[in-house]
């Protein structure tokens, strides 16, 4: 979902050839219909609303910035160069990779514990329990953002209990910052990271850590040297694309950050909205574009190769 | 000792995920704009005074999402046929290219199709820019990967001698394709486009990029260009009324669907 917003809500992408093909095409084909006409109405509109768009992006970031929102069309790589030799730019980039691996690390380690439990678990409150998992995914991303400024304001709930507890002596700054939008991040991302985390433990055979424990293996043990290691190639795959959901993310950001926070996603919204300078935000657009379509293919490799 | 770890951090996570919904509902009470804690005292007022503006929003994005899921699920369904059905040169590269748009960032997406229609303007005359039709073209082209994937993956467990012996019993094609094969589809349809109704009432860079004035400016995009002056809790009034819909909306689908095996028929 979204975020889906991150909104865009990616989830791993698998060709065609994964589901249905291999041992179905096999058998004769019972209904008289040329199957391939109907994906035309896919390919054409998918041609008009992101193949021709995207294609103008590229040629766009090409292009030379000739004054508020106007291109001129002499092809350069100037603006690449520019992106990539100036420290302000790549600052931006860098900060982008650090929210993502700070966003995933924190997924990983909270949500393990949940997934672990959600995988092995007989209790009849599983399905209440994976329900509750999922409920944020299913509320927008933006309404979801917005319940963390009375969580993290000035005065909110959590600088409240901070204060009480005496972990603070004064209130701190949780929203309109970086810190505000790796919490933000996390929290709508934690859901594909939970399922994704059930999804690998699942397939671990319980045996295996039954064999362990009666061999006399302590509960650490059992994790550090059973379960971990088994569950490694599911799970580098899983980071990665949680990993590519955090880069590509920008309902987040923009809410949490207060406008101050500078990433990929936001500095490109800026470029195009305020600084109106399309050739720029095209550049940086395709450097996000590739960075992400990157990921995902060896997201996809990896776990192709695992299964 | 790990145990008792084990379920702090269980119990952390979840108040972690439920907090902020749970504040929307508790702030749209608040009696003191300032959304301070602990709150003093409750009142329905937001309630009663939500702005025209997040109603017509929230109007506008009820539109949009529906027309994005209904033309993803019809285009999606056909494309996820013929992937699974046909055999013709590029079907590869088709499949490749009917999922594409999840790789892409969506902020991206939105950008390029800001430039697109201005451009097509430029040249056409044709404004899609700035309306309600431009917003839902580029939330079906997000929307469609999921009802292809989610139909595909429904597919994947379809018996065809059902075809067969539909066809052995009398029935001509048209009557096997549409009373054996579609009511087969129709639950991984129904995730489909259920995912596209989320993804659309969800985003917010297409319809910022692609909105223009009130008529296209759904609830996402009001709600985010409104706190960048002030929050108040009105926002929230609204924003918990859309909270207590999705709650319907969830229930049903863990009554139908089954809200792990939906999830699960859409990463498939």
């Amino acid at each position: 979902m979204a975020q889906a917003g991150v909104k865009g809500s990616e989830l791993p992408i698998r060709g065609p050839a994964d589901s249905g093909q291999g041992a179905s095409t096999e058998r004769s084909e019972p209904l008289p219909i040329r199957w391939g006409v109907l994906s035309l109405p896919a390919v054409l509109g998918l041609l008009f609303a992101f193949g021709l768009p995207i294609a103008l992006l590229t040629a766009n970031s090409l292009f030379r910035h000739a004054g508020p929102g106007r291109v001129a069309p002499t092809v350069t790589l100037d603006n690449y160069v520019a992106f990539l030799t100036d420290p302000f730019f790549l600052r931006i980039l860098l900060d982008t990779f650090v929210l993502g691996f700070m966003v995933v690390s924190i997924c990983a380690i909270l949500g393990y514990p949940v997934a672990y439990f959600l995988a092995r678990t007989r209790s009849r409150c599983r399905g209440m329990m994976i329900f509750l998992v999922v409920a944020p995914l299913l509320v927008s991303a933006v309404i979801r953002n917005l319940g963390w400024v009375p969580l993290l304001g000035t005065n909110g709930f959590v600088n409240w209990l901070l204060l009480l507890l005496g972990l603070v002596d004064r209130p701190v700054a949780l929203v309109n910052n970086f810190v505000g939008v790796v919490i933000g991040t996390s929290h709508a991302v934690m859901p594909f990271m939970i399922l994704m985390l059930m999804t690998v433990i699942q397939r671990i055979n319980p045996e295996i850590e039954e064999a362990a424990v009666n061999l006399g293996a302590s509960q650490w043990q059992n994790f550090w040297q059973i379960v971990f290691p088994l569950s490694i190639p599911g799970l580098l795959g899983g980071y990665l694309i949680v990993f590519t959901i955090t880069i590509s993310s920008f309902t987040t950001p923009a809410m949490l950050g207060g406008n101050r926070v500078l990433i990929m996603s936001t500095f490109i919204s800026q470029q195009v909205r305020f600084v109106l300078n399309y050739a720029f935000g095209a550049t940086c657009a395709v450097i996000l574009m590739a960075v992400a379509i990157a990921l995902t293919v060896v997201a996809v490799r990896q776990s192709e190769r695992r299964g | 000792m790990l145990t008792i770890l084990n379920r702090a951090v269980i119990a952390l996570v979840f108040a972690f995920l439920l907090l902020p919904l749970i504040f929307v509902v508790v702030s749209s009470f608040g009696a003191s704009p300032m959304l301070a804690f602990p709150p003093t005292s409750f009142t329905f007022d937001w309630y009663r005074n939500i702005p025209a503006a997040f109603l017509s929003g929230l109007k506008v994005s009820l539109i949009v999402a529906l027309w994005t899921a209904l033309i993803a699920a019809i285009v999606g369904t056909c494309a996820a046929l013929a992937l699974s059905r046909g055999r013709f040169r590029g079907i590869r590269v088709v499949g490749v290219f009917c999922l594409a748009p999840l790789m892409v960032p969506s902020l991206v997406l939105a950008v390029a199709l800001y430039q697109f229609t201005g451009v097509l303007w430029d040249w056409t005359g044709l404004e899609l820019g700035g309306t309600v039709m431009g917003v839902v073209l580029g939330h079906t082209a997000v929307a469609i990967p999921y009802v292809v994937r989610a139909v595909m993956a429904g597919h994947a467990h379809f018996d065809r001698t059902l075809e067969e012996a539909a066809l052995n019993l009398g029935a001509n094609w048209r009557q096997t394709l549409i009373y054996v094969t579609l009511p087969v589809l129709v639950p991984g349809i129904m995730s489909g486009a259920v995912f596209a109704f989320l993804v659309s009432f969800d985003d917010l860079p297409i319809a910022l990029f692609m909105g223009g004035d009130a008529s296209s400016t759904t609830m996402p995009v009001k709600i985010y260009t409104s706190i960048e002056y002030s929050l108040k809790p009105d926002i929230m009034a609204i924003s918990a009324l859309v909270i207590y819909g999705s709650l319907a909306l969830m229930v049903l689908l863990e009554r139908t669907l089954g809200l792990e095996k939906f999830f699960g028929s859409g990463r498939a």
